[in-house]
């Protein structure tokens, strides 16, 4: 048997609500709460226009398009320990540095200054 | 490995999940206790306990039970799911990121899961990511348009716009019949279309496509906005100009279409050829419309000379005779044009001498003579009080003539009370807009300006009272608490700058602390409507918001407190005895008094404690159970805010301020300034030159540009370490003023001619007497001396005399030197409460 899926574990649901007073007001943050549940008629309302032949036919479409526009990424030099350099220096994540110096062609001076000055 | 449970155990788990879903805590756990009664090991059931657990406030418990549970079943998506979950609630976005991948390799198709994956990925803008989960999510429900709009709102994101389009055109292409015309999902989402091609850069593909939706639209004034714009972006002015009418007609107070109508017909309003044009463009929409202020106030912007007088002339007798409160405000914003300040004083102040019976208005109406003359009179009292025209002598005059008329006005007394506060007399001020508070118990504005002046004359417990008055004070923590959960952050700002200057730091940075915490929540905020705008359809909206959340901190709140907040890490770090509770003032005393005082204040803390405790435990045995635990808020472990001033690292925890600071508000030189302070300490001399460089280009005269650059050339100078050979040759190449070669001879006649250019300004003065200091600490006597001769210039406003008391401080000038500033100060501001002797 396959386990029960625990079904609408939301996101973003678990904080409590303010703690409420009467019985209306417990109704109206059951109410508030569920505003954000999906409802069923999510379902019904994306099933009555629509037609699954031709959606198929898009699905297909847009699997096609998927592999055309890869880019080539610029091969440049790049030292770790400019890198870690730039990182520690200004504080930067290692990612962001390495972009850094990439875009001045691995030349640690020009980074640098392309970064500190306005 | 799963554990598969029998029937009885299954349903009872069934149970747990409605159980948690409904948040019923109690019985949750109750069930969940129950299966682990048979079933001990059963991954699936302590996963659940833990995520109750963990909505109950008990995370430690939840995390150490959601380990346990992988541990008996690593292969259930459940138990990474939940571990996930916990991950979230702690805001590890990386490591809840984490989990739920693995739980979706177990279990590709679970929707559940690939939605919170979806949504953290968007929460964290990780837009490939983004990409890849909705693809999935419409991999699995292609039916559901939403599923699509979402697809297209992660390619969007990500700047591909292309296929973002494509994604929506195909979804459009498979509709069989056009959609109803009540569909607001549908009509939501071609105007989402629509401004996505415009961004794209294709206006003019994007005005043919809003041309063939734009009938069938809900959002007329959208539409018509979009046309507008569009046209007048192709050029095709005369037809935008058409447009822009039709939205005048619409709603003929709005500024933006007039705007857009004037550039659409060619007019500018500084150009001396157009005038002419736009006197009659405004006169028609003004004579078109009897009640519609902005055809008759936008004239003034451009108006000039006698006709401005004339018009000036009418509007302000409108705006009188009907006693518009407002009249002021709306006009003061003309006062930088010196002429017509100088015209409009000009004419009110004719109006007050005119005799009141000439003043019958146009429409033949009976008004009252004597609300022309209060509202002269009221106009004077704010004219005189307003910087630009600032007589405030005078002001005081007109405000107690009008007080006299009519000694029960809120709004009269409250300009008195501005008139003290710019005076500088704090107390004064408190107390008249005090009295003017209680002339209006019910009127929440003034309570509110009562508390935020009693704040500035530091009274700090009489403001939270007067803001009890409209707080819900049985949340927790009382009406503090309150404040704290609407997050009423200008209190708090106040607040902490009113403990700072009291010299309570502790207090200043647990307020400064709470802002910066406030402005993580609305960080978090967003987390639902990734998925709850989608569901209502309401895309432009949410981009909107997505888009305002990348720079949410350069709002001027967090900037405040950020500014001071590092300001005091940056005392913290010089000085780290503060956060024992000693201020620059017991440093002053002699030894054997200091050791008495500083006893006296141990003594105090420990009776301040004590009392403390004796309170909570009073609280307590008084508190009755809760009916629902989960809703109880934890109560602040800190409230004094002691434990976030003795932390180690001042300058590490500085940077949650600084970093969006300066990231966000690059523009501010006082944060360029305290960031060029703190990566100095922080030993970052790129940085620093960094946060120079920025000043110098926003504003090279800014007395920062010298002290810094002065002060980083010493900072080089005098290295103990030399620098990485790259990071030096940079500096080298970045930093050339002043020169690589200044010794520290050479930087003090630098500042000495600096001082000289100088002469007649307060803050350059200022800014090189404390270069002199730091370069030569001999300097000191002459330092101070001069330091108080800036008093004697003309130009200096009493923040620029404090600014003075607090340079003093940081030198640790002698007592009796403050004592002589102070004195010095208080000759110069009679009126000003903070130079008053204590």
């Amino acid at each position: 048997m396959a386990e029960p899926q625990p079904a609408a574990i939301q996101e973003g649901a678990a904080e409590p609500h303010a703690p409420t007073g009467s019985a209306e007001d417990r109704k109206a943050a059951a109410a508030l709460s569920s505003l954000d549940a999906p409802t069923q008629d999510d379902d019904a309302a994306g099933k009555k226009n629509v037609d699954s032949k031709a959606l198929g036919e898009a699905m297909k479409g847009l699997s096609v398009k998927e592999h055309a526009g890869d880019e080539k990424k610029k091969v440049v030099k790049i030292e770790a320990s400019d890198v870690s350099l730039l990182a520690s220096e200004l504080e930067i994540p290692k990612q962001k540095a390495t972009d850094l110096l990439r875009a001045s062609d691995g030349n640690v001076l020009q980074a640098i200054s392309s970064f500190i000055t306005p | 490995m799963p554990q598969p449970l029998p029937a009885k155990e299954g349903s009872l788990f069934r149970q747990l999940v409605k159980f948690y879903e409904s948040k019923q805590h109690k019985k949750g756990i109750k069930a969940a206790d129950q299966i682990l009664k048979k079933h001990p090991n059963h991954g699936d059931t302590q996963a659940m306990k833990a995520l109750i657990l963990n909505s109950q406030g008990h995370g430690e418990e939840a995390f150490a039970l959601c380990k346990l549970a992988l541990k008996n079943d690593m292969k259930s998506h459940v138990c990474w799911h939940v571990y996930g979950l916990l991950w979230r609630s702690v805001k590890n976005y990386e490591e809840a990121v984490k989990a739920y991948k693995f739980a979706l390799r177990i279990e590709p198709d679970s929707q559940n899961i690939l939605r919170d994956l979806a949504l953290l990925q968007c929460q964290i803008r990780d837009f490939d990511g983004y990409i890849e989960s909705r693809k999935k999510i419409l991999n699995a429900r292609s039916q559901l348009r939403q599923n699509w709009t979402g697809l297209a709102i992660a390619y969007h994101l990500k700047g591909n716009y292309k296929e973002a389009i494509h994604i929506l055109t195909t979804y459009e292409e498979t509709l069989k019949q056009p959609p109803s015309k009540a569909d607001l999902e549908h009509s939501e989402a071609v105007l989402y279309k629509n401004t996505i091609i415009a961004e794209s850069g294709d206006v003019e593909g994007a005005l043919t496509h809003l041309e063939g939706v734009m009938k069938a639209n809900l959002d007329k004034t959208a539409v018509l906005e979009l046309k507008a714009k569009y046209l007048q972006q192709l050029d095709r002015t005369e037809e935008a100009a058409k447009v822009y009418g039709a939205l005048l007609d619409r709603n003929s107070d709005y500024r933006a279409y007039y705007d857009g109508l004037e550039k659409a017909l060619g007019l500018d309003k500084s150009d001396a050829a157009s005038i002419e044009k736009l006197t009659e463009l405004y006169e028609g929409y003004a004579s078109k419309n009897e009640r519609s202020d902005a055809p008759r106030r936008i004239p003034l912007d451009f108006l000039k000379g006698d006709a401005f007088k004339a018009a000036a002339d009418q509007y302000l007798r409108q705006m009188l005779n009907k006693g518009v409160p407002s009249t002021f405000p709306n006009i003061k914003a003309l006062y930088a044009d010196p002429d017509k300040k100088a015209t409009i004083e000009e004419l009110v102040l004719g109006y007050a001498s005119e005799k009141a019976v000439a003043n019958g208005s146009a429409e033949g109406e009976t008004v009252p003579a004597s609300r022309f003359e209060d509202s002269v009179l009221y106009f004077l009292a704010q004219h005189y009080t307003y910087v630009r025209s600032r007589n405030l002598e005078k002001a005081m005059e007109y405000i107690e003539r009008l007080i006299e008329k009519d000694p029960k006005s809120v709004d009269y007394n409250q300009i008195k009370a501005r008139i003290w506060k710019n005076y500088g007399d704090t107390q004064k001020a408190a107390d008249t807009i005090n009295h003017a508070r209680e002339l209006d118990l019910k009127d929440r504005y003034i309570n509110t300006k009562c508390a935020k002046y009693q704040l500035r004359n530091n009274e700090n417990d009489k403001a939270l009272d007067t803001m009890s008055k409209f707080t819900r004070n049985e949340a927790v923590g009382g009406p503090l608490g309150d404040l704290h959960d609407m997050q009423c952050m200008w209190f708090l700002l106040e607040d902490g700058e009113a403990y700072l200057r009291r010299g309570n730091v502790a207090l200043a940075l647990k307020r400064f602390t709470s802002i910066a915490d406030i402005f993580e929540v609305w960080q978090e905020d967003q987390f639902d409507f990734h998925s709850f705008s989608l569901r209502k359809g309401q895309i432009r909206a949410y981009i909107d918001m997505v888009r305002w959340e990348d720079h949410l901190r350069d709002h001027p709140f967090f900037t405040r407190a950020a500014l001071s907040a590092v300001k005091l890490y940056l005392k913290l770090y010089d000085n780290p005895d503060i956060a024992q509770g000693r201020n620059e003032e017991l440093d002053r005393l002699d030894p054997s008094e200091r050791k008495k005082a500083l006893k006296k204040l141990q003594r105090e803390q420990e009776k301040a404690k004590k009392a403390e405790a004796d309170r909570k435990a009073a609280a307590q045995a008084k508190a009755t159970p809760k009916a629902d635990d989960s809703d109880q808020k934890k109560e602040d472990t800190d409230p004094k805010g002691e434990k976030l001033l003795q932390t180690k690292e001042p300058l590490e925890v500085a940077m949650r301020f600084l970093t969006p600071l300066l990231e966000l508000s690059p523009r501010n030189i006082e944060g360029q300034d305290l960031g060029f302070q703190v990566y100095l300490r922080r030993e970052k001399p790129l940085l620093a030159l960094k946060c120079i460089l920025d000043t110098k280009d926003l504003d090279p005269e800014h007395p920062s540009v010298h002290k810094n650059a002065v002060l980083f050339r010493h900072h080089l100078n005098n290295l103990k370490e030399a620098l990485p050979e790259s990071v030096a040759e940079a500096i080298k190449q970045s930093f050339t003023s002043p020169p690589a070669d200044a010794d520290i001879a050479a930087l003090k006649a630098a500042n000495d001619d600096y001082i000289k250019e100088h002469s007649e300004s307060p803050s350059h003065l200022q800014a090189a007497y404390d270069v002199r200091q730091q370069l030569d600490a001999a300097s000191k006597p002459q330092n101070e001396t001069d330091l108080q001769n800036v008093l004697q210039l003309d130009g200096i406003g009493f923040d620029q005399a404090s600014a003075g008391i607090k340079l003093l401080y940081e030198w640790k000038s002698d007592a009796n030197v403050v004592e002589a500033y102070r004195e010095a100060a208080a000759k110069k501001f009679p009126q000003a409460t903070r130079f008053l002797k204590k």
